[in-house]
């Protein structure tokens, strides 16, 4: 296996650096949204005498800033193209092989992520100094930090081939993501912080998956909740990667069953 | 004149006609569009759940500029981003010439021949939007009333323009798709007022990428906040776009060669 992995590794790295202005682009994608909503955050607590809650403005920097690298570091985009790969059959050839499919989509997005962070890293430099933001983060958060960005990669990453899998039973599958994508929108902590969406909101996105793909490793990683409150959240994150692994692993099988190749 | 709005008719028949083939899928996109304007205003609402005033924009005037946000938007994505996406195409696969050999004009052959028809859904619900945000805005005076079709129509002009100036850059480079969506992407900053942001991007926004002027400028015209000197600027300013852009792009078409021919 980790010979497989070692080689696909490889192979993907070597694809990938055929494409190099394509990662900057696909890197701006993750800076774009989250710089948009720190600036209305911004003129919101500017126009509050400088604090909304917890946060002032330099809290909001720093919240939008550790926002876009989870952003950048959970991103999951398999649910776009794997509704061609039914549609067109091409799911075909790599059902016959003797690895996984999923596999070649793990080491694809490792790749695009491992090409990204070093060109995104220099952007958040940049405009953590124009925002002159004020990170709280503690060693501990840092140690917490990288368990808890993986758990939100793979949750994320999972639950984008659960999306992808209703390929099988629709081809509208573009439907389906524009509504999760919406719910994220709302819940993930893109809009507001979770800690300020008002009432219910909060609640919901703690209940449901999304919060815990953006908004929780965002927050641990500023240094905005206390390490025990982390690990509780953290808890989350782990439960809802378990249904999402059960799931996947009980709609793909049905799935790839009443799959059938098209132009085969 | 009236030979090119003949035309554009039956283009937009065509279309029509096509979409409604898929009736389902038509159905889909509205809904879509529906639940994304929807989340955005709950968004809006939930930044003005903290503050009244947002840099000087107070909700109505803030809804007023969502609902412009989605006109500009679906205009982009109902009359122009299909044509310019098989544009595209039609460079890199050589068939960009079954538009040249016809007879008219080439740029409004390629940049306004197909429509995503289902998309005017999006711009109906911006004028909702914008309708609902000018019933908290006390009085609208005749000069805003007329001013208001003016700027929007310069606002959609622009981001014609930019497409035009952006997209010639595929006769030399022909990959120029990545480009595109970057565009599109950096269009969701016209959610907010162009002056929140910090100077660096203001900057790009209102000029490199004139996202921010197509949107903001027209929400302040309505809501009674630009004098006719910035609105005849913006007049000036469209005009001279709009003919730069077309020379470009004649340009750049003299380096296009047919691949297959």
């Amino acid at each position: 296996m980790i010979r497989t992995y070692r080689a696909l590794l490889v192979a993907q790295l070597q694809a990938a650096s055929q494409y190099r202005v394509q990662v900057l682009l696909w890197m701006l994608f993750s800076v774009i949204r989250p710089v948009i909503f720190l600036a209305a955050w911004v003129a919101v607590a500017n126009a509050q005498g400088g604090q909304i809650g917890t946060y002032d403005v330099r809290d909001f920097a720093a919240y939008y800033i550790c926002l876009s690298l989870v952003s950048c570091l959970t991103a999951s985009w398999n649910a776009y193209e794997f509704e061609y790969e039914v549609r067109f059959g091409r799911l075909s050839p790599k059902l016959l092989r003797p690895l996984h499919p999923i596999h070649y989509a793990v080491v694809e997005n490792l790749v695009a992520k491992l090409t990204q962070i070093v060109p995104l890293s220099i952007v958040l430099v940049f405009i953590s100094i124009t925002f002159d933001a004020r990170f709280r983060t503690t060693p501990a958060h840092v140690l917490l930090f990288v368990p808890s960005v993986m758990l939100a990669a793979a949750l994320s990453f999972l639950s984008g081939w659960v999306l992808a899998t209703t390929a099988f039973w629709t081809t509208r599958v573009h439907s389906v993501s524009t509504f999760w994508d919406r719910a994220a929108f709302i819940f993930a902590g893109q809009i507001a912080p979770l800690a300020l969406l008002p009432g219910p909101l909060q609640a919901i996105s703690l209940a449901l998956p999304f919060g815990y793909v953006l908004g929780v490793p965002a927050e641990i990683l500023r240094g905005g909740v206390s390490p025990s409150t982390a690990l509780l959240l953290m808890a989350g994150q782990a439960i809802w990667l378990a249904i999402f692994f059960v799931a996947f692993q009980r709609v793909w099988r049905a799935g790839v069953r009443q799959y059938s190749g098209v132009g085969a | 004149m009236t030979r090119y709005l003949r035309l554009l008719r039956l283009f937009f028949r065509a279309e029509l006609q096509y979409e409604l083939e898929y009736r389902l899928n038509f159905v889909l996109e509205i809904v879509e569009t529906a639940v994304v304007t929807a989340t955005s205003v709950g968004a809006v609402l939930i930044l003005f759940s903290y503050t009244t005033v947002l840099n000087g924009w107070d909700l109505g005037a803030m809804l007023v500029l969502l609902g412009c946000f989605y006109l500009v938007q679906g205009f982009g994505e109902f009359a122009l981003q299909p044509s310019f996406e098989k544009f595209l195409e039609n460079v890199r696969l050589g068939t960009l010439d079954f538009a040249l050999l016809k007879p008219a004009s080439p740029q409004f052959q390629v940049t306004l021949r197909y429509f995503r028809v289902a998309q005017l859904a999006q711009m109906a619900l911006g004028a909702v939007v914008v309708a609902v945000g000018l019933s908290r805005i006390p009085a609208i005076g005749l000069a805003e009333a007329i001013g208001f079709p003016i700027a929007l129509i310069c606002g959609f002009v622009l981001i014609y323009a930019l497409l035009v100036a952006l997209s010639t850059f595929a006769f030399w480079f022909v990959r120029v798709d990545n480009l595109m969506a970057l565009y599109w992407s950096f269009m969701d900053a016209g959610r907010f007022p162009v002056d929140v942001y910090p100077g660096w991007l203001r900057v790009t926004l209102s000029s490199a990428v004139p996202i921010g002027v197509a949107v903001t400028v027209p929400a302040q015209v309505i809501a009674g906040r630009l004098d006719p000197l910035g609105l005849g600027f913006l007049i000036l300013g469209t005009i001279a776009a709009f003919i730069l852009a077309s020379r470009f792009w004649r340009i750049g078409l003299r380096s296009y060669t047919g691949a297959s021919a």
